[in-house]
Order: C-alpha cells, then sequence, then structure tokens
C-alpha cells in the first residue's frame, strides 16, 4: 500500500513538471539564452580510432516582443441609465519570452461597429482601469486602479477591468464601444519592480551573441502589428425601463341618480385611474412613484382612500388595487412595485365635485 | 643501474611512440567547421523562397538551419566517419524539413530512423516519437577519402 501510494505521488509530480514546460513553450526559450551546437565526429584512420573532434557555435536567443488583450465579455455589458461604476473585463497575456512592464490604455468608439456587433452610439464615462488584485475575476473593492501591469512574467497573464460611468437619458438598445491597449515597456531587471519600465523599440545588431529585441505582436482592435502593444474592444449596451402613463376618470356616482348613468355634477364622485406601464424587452423599473394634485373645485374622497398596484382594463377602469399611498398638501402619492418588462400597475383613487 | 637504465629504455620508447602517433594525426587532419544560420521564407512575387542569414536576430519560432562542414585534407581515407550532434536545449527538430536517417530520442543510446522510434510517457504509455522528442542526430559515412569535403545539415526551430 505504502509503495503504490509513494508510486501515485511521483507520477503527479512528473505530470506537473511536463505541464510546466509546455506552459513555458507558449512564450518560447527566454530571451538571452545562449543556445550552443557541439558537433563531434568520431573516426578511423587505417581501422584505427582517432581523437574525438569537436565543432561547436553559439548564439543568444533574442528578446520576441508579444502581447495578447482579449475580452473577457462573451456578450455586451448590460447597464441602464445613470448607473456606476461598470466594468467590462478583458485579459492580459505576456506572450513575449521576457518579463515585461505594460503600459494601459482605455478608448472609446467613435460610432463604429463595436465588439459584439452593435453600433457605438453614446460615450460612457470613463472611471479607469483596475487590476483584479484579488484575483476574484469579478470587479469589487479589491481590486486597484492601475496604468501599468508591473513585471508581468513570460507567459504571465492578469484581468483588468475598464471601469465606467453612463450617463443618464439614454434608449434601451444604445451601446457604448471601448477598447483596451496594452502596450510592452522595459521590465525584468534588477530595480525594475514598482514603476513603469522606458518604451521598447527594435533593435538591431550583426552580434549573434547581442540580445536583441523584435516585436512580434499581432494588430488588436485599435494598434496595428508589430508594435509592442495589442488591444480588444468591449461594449456596453443600455437596457432602459420605458414608462408610460395614461390617466382616466369615471364618474362613479351622482347625488341625483346614484351609480345608474352618473353625471358630473356637483356632489357626484370622480375616480381617477393612473396606469404605469413598462414596454415590452425593457428593464425593470424599481420604486415607481406616482404624484398626482386633485384638480381644483374637487375634494378628496379620503372614505375611499387610495389603491395602489392595481389593473386597468381595455375601458379605462382600475380594479383590484390594494390600500395604500399618502394624501397630503392636496395632493396624491403611491409607490407601484417593481415593474418588470411589459407589466401594468395602477393608482387609483376618488374625488367629489365641489 | 640496471634498473634505472631499464626505466630509462622504456620511457624513451614511450616518449617515441607518443611523437609517432602525434606526427600520424598531423599527417590525417580532418577539418570541421559547425555553424548556424536562420532560415526565413521569403515571399516575392508569389514566389515563396528560402534565406538563410546569420543567427543576429533569433526569436523563440525561427527556423534554424544547423551545418557541418568536414574536410579530409590528409592522404589517407577515414572510415567509419560518424558525426554526432546533440541538439541543443532549446530547439527542436523541425518536423517540416528532411529529417536526418539517424536520430535518437533517448539520449544517444539507442538510434534508428524516427518513424521506427517510441518514447514512454510518464504514465508508462508508449507512443511514436516525434521530431521534438529527438534529442541527437548523428551521420554516419563508411568513408571520407583523401581531398573529399561534404556538409551536413539538420533543421530546427527555436522552442
Amino acid at each position: 500500500m505504502k509503495r503504490s501510494a509513494r508510486w501515485l505521488v511521483a507520477v503527479s509530480a512528473i505530470t506537473m513538471s511536463v505541464m510546466g514546460a509546455q506552459a513555458a513553450q507558449a512564450a518560447g526559450t527566454s530571451a538571452g539564452t545562449t543556445i550552443t551546437n557541439t558537433v563531434t565526429v568520431d573516426y578511423k584512420v587505417g581501422s584505427i580510432a582517432q581523437t574525438t573532434k569537436t565543432a561547436t557555435n553559439s548564439f543568444k536567443v533574442d528578446r520576441k516582443v508579444n502581447v495578447l488583450v482579449e475580452t473577457q465579455d462573451s456578450t455586451t455589458v448590460q447597464v441602464t441609465p445613470g448607473q456606476t461604476q461598470v466594468a467590462t473585463k478583458f485579459k492580459v497575456s505576456n506572450l513575449s519570452n521576457a518579463a515585461l512592464d505594460f503600459a494601459l490604455s482605455s478608448a472609446q468608439l467613435t460610432g463604429t461597429t463595436a465588439k459584439h456587433g452593435g453600433t457605438d452610439t453614446f460615450d460612457v464615462t470613463i472611471t479607469g482601469i483596475y487590476l483584479d488584485s484579488n484575483g476574484s475575476g469579478v470587479f469589487d473593492s479589491g481590486d486597484q486602479a492601475v496604468t501599468y501591469l508591473d513585471e508581468l512574467a513570460a507567459d504571465g497573464s492578469k484581468i483588468v477591468f475598464v471601469v465606467a460611468n453612463v450617463p443618464l437619458g439614454l434608449g434601451t438598445g444604445d451601446v457604448a464601444g471601448v477598447t483596451l491597449k496594452a502596450t510592452g515597456r522595459e521590465g525584468g531587471t534588477a530595480g525594475s519592480t514598482g514603476s513603469m519600465g522606458a518604451a521598447l523599440s527594435e533593435t538591431s545588431s550583426s552580434n549573434p551573441m547581442d540580445v536583441e529585441t523584435v516585436f512580434g505582436d499581432s494588430a488588436g482592435a485599435a494598434d496595428a502589428a508589430r508594435d509592442a502593444a495589442h488591444s480588444d474592444g468591449d461594449d456596453y449596451t443600455v437596457l432602459a425601463a420605458a414608462l408610460t402613463v395614461a390617466k382616466t376618470s369615471r364618474v362613479v356616482s351622482d347625488p341625483v341618480n346614484g351609480t345608474s348613468s352618473p353625471k358630473a355634477i356637483p356632489g357626484a364622485v370622480i375616480e381617477y385611474c393612473i396606469a404605469v406601464s413598462n414596454g415590452a424587452g425593457s428593464a425593470a423599473a424599481n420604486t415607481v412613484t406616482v404624484n398626482d394634485p386633485v384638480p381644483a373645485n374637487m375634494t378628496y374622497d379620503s372614505s375611499f382612500g387610495i389603491k395602489v398596484n392595481g389593473s386597468v382594463d381595455a375601458s379605462g377602469v382600475c380594479s383590484v388595487g390594494t390600500a395604500g399611498g399618502t394624501y397630503a398638501s392636496n395632493t396624491v402619492s403611491g409607490s407601484l412595485s417593481n415593474l418588470a418588462a411589459g407589466d401594468t400597475k395602477t393608482l387609483y383613487f376618488r374625488a367629489v365635485i365641489d | 643501474m640496471a634498473i634505472h637504465d631499464a626505466v630509462r629504455a622504456a620511457l624513451l620508447f614511450l616518449a617515441a611512440s607518443l611523437a609517432s602517433t602525434a606526427s600520424a594525426e598531423a599527417a590525417q587532419p580532418l577539418e570541421l567547421h559547425s555553424d548556424v544560420k536562420v532560415d526565413k521564407i521569403i515571399v516575392a512575387e508569389g514566389q515563396s523562397k528560402h534565406v538563410l542569414s546569420e543567427p543576429d536576430v533569433v526569436v523563440p519560432g525561427d527556423r534554424l538551419v544547423f551545418r557541418t562542414a568536414y574536410s579530409n585534407t590528409g592522404t589517407q581515407e577515414v572510415t567509419d566517419f560518424v558525426v554526432t550532434n546533440p541538439l541543443p536545449a532549446g530547439v527542436a527538430l523541425d518536423p517540416s524539413a528532411t529529417v536526418p536517417a539517424e536520430v535518437s530520442v533517448d539520449g544517444g543510446q539507442t538510434w534508428g530512423h524516427l518513424a521506427a522510434l517510441f518514447v514512454t510517457d510518464a504514465a508508462g504509455a508508449k507512443r511514436p516519437a516525434q521530431a521534438s522528442d529527438v534529442t541527437h542526430v548523428r551521420w554516419v559515412l563508411k568513408s571520407v577519402k583523401a581531398g573529399e569535403k561534404g556538409e551536413v545539415t539538420f533543421n530546427a526551430i527555436v522552442r
């Protein structure tokens, strides 16, 4: 038993090391590695083995700068007008064969097609770029505002959020496209931690033992190929509530006819029905408040009170509400429950003609 | 004294035989020169061609050609001429190019055609060897005549 357990540990350790080797292969052999080829020749002269001859040659692997920025949002980020600190999520991967710093910058589209297919129609207010410092994968208070990624190892990657506020007054389907660009900067040297390194440039030398810098990145959403940078886009799409209000009134009774074909004569009771509807495909509307001043020459009917969250029929007659709301300073007020897309809720009350 | 003489004679003989070996080597100089070039494929006017250049700029993924030139500048035929080249760390044999006839995937212990070799993975399973498993390449020539020159090459990719 002991023996088989030990064997299992050994196997898992080997698997780990193999995986590590594969991971290292994405960025490749580290910059500055000397590759020395040694060739040996054995031969005979007159069937007598001679001293082995060797020949060698060496060169150093140069630094290939390659970075990849990818959005991590598979669909657009849905926002409501006025929403603050909404994050779009990106992953920045260092595909270079050396540790580097990466300068981060965000930008907005100007009317072009956004990442997830919509057309950019408005700008958000970008409040910052944040590093997922606590590794939670979601933007939260543990994350730290950054302008660059410090000392990202070869094959290393970080999750970065572009965080923005959404203006008010937008309609459902409005789109704001953003881009995040990461540009390689010097890193990986003693004392380079804690500050952003200098800009990179391609170098050339005719000495195979010099370590040169080569840009090997591809073109991104907002940058060209071989510029030491890469970028990707993401977008916000507005889902607003589309509220409509309809107010109807009916005569409930009058002092002469009672409830049979009542007329709007002094002393008649009038029922006001206020119906609030949220359009189909809209965002849910929360804390909807209705205020309605009672018209002049009318007196609020406190015996009927105020009914909220009722329904309305095709002829504009309200029913099945529950008591609620307040009457103060000649104004009827009431709050309706959350209105989902396509919902209608009503507030209704009665008043008597003076 | 007789013993000393015998020792002296033995030493003289040894020195003479060493000298003769040295002169035999001097009479059979074999010149070797190894180099490495970067193999870039340049597409011009719809035609792609290989261009070899000095390894001034080499980054992971680049194709390399390792070349070993030999020359028998002596007066005698050289036999059982074996060029052994361990693959340097950081490069892998290029599977898209011609693979040398004799390769090893176990550090030079066994040799053969790449297609005939197998490697055993960590779990003990056997699988056919790939170009990236190759640890050594070698070329075996029966003979190199006096004055004969030649070159052996293999293609590799920077890991």
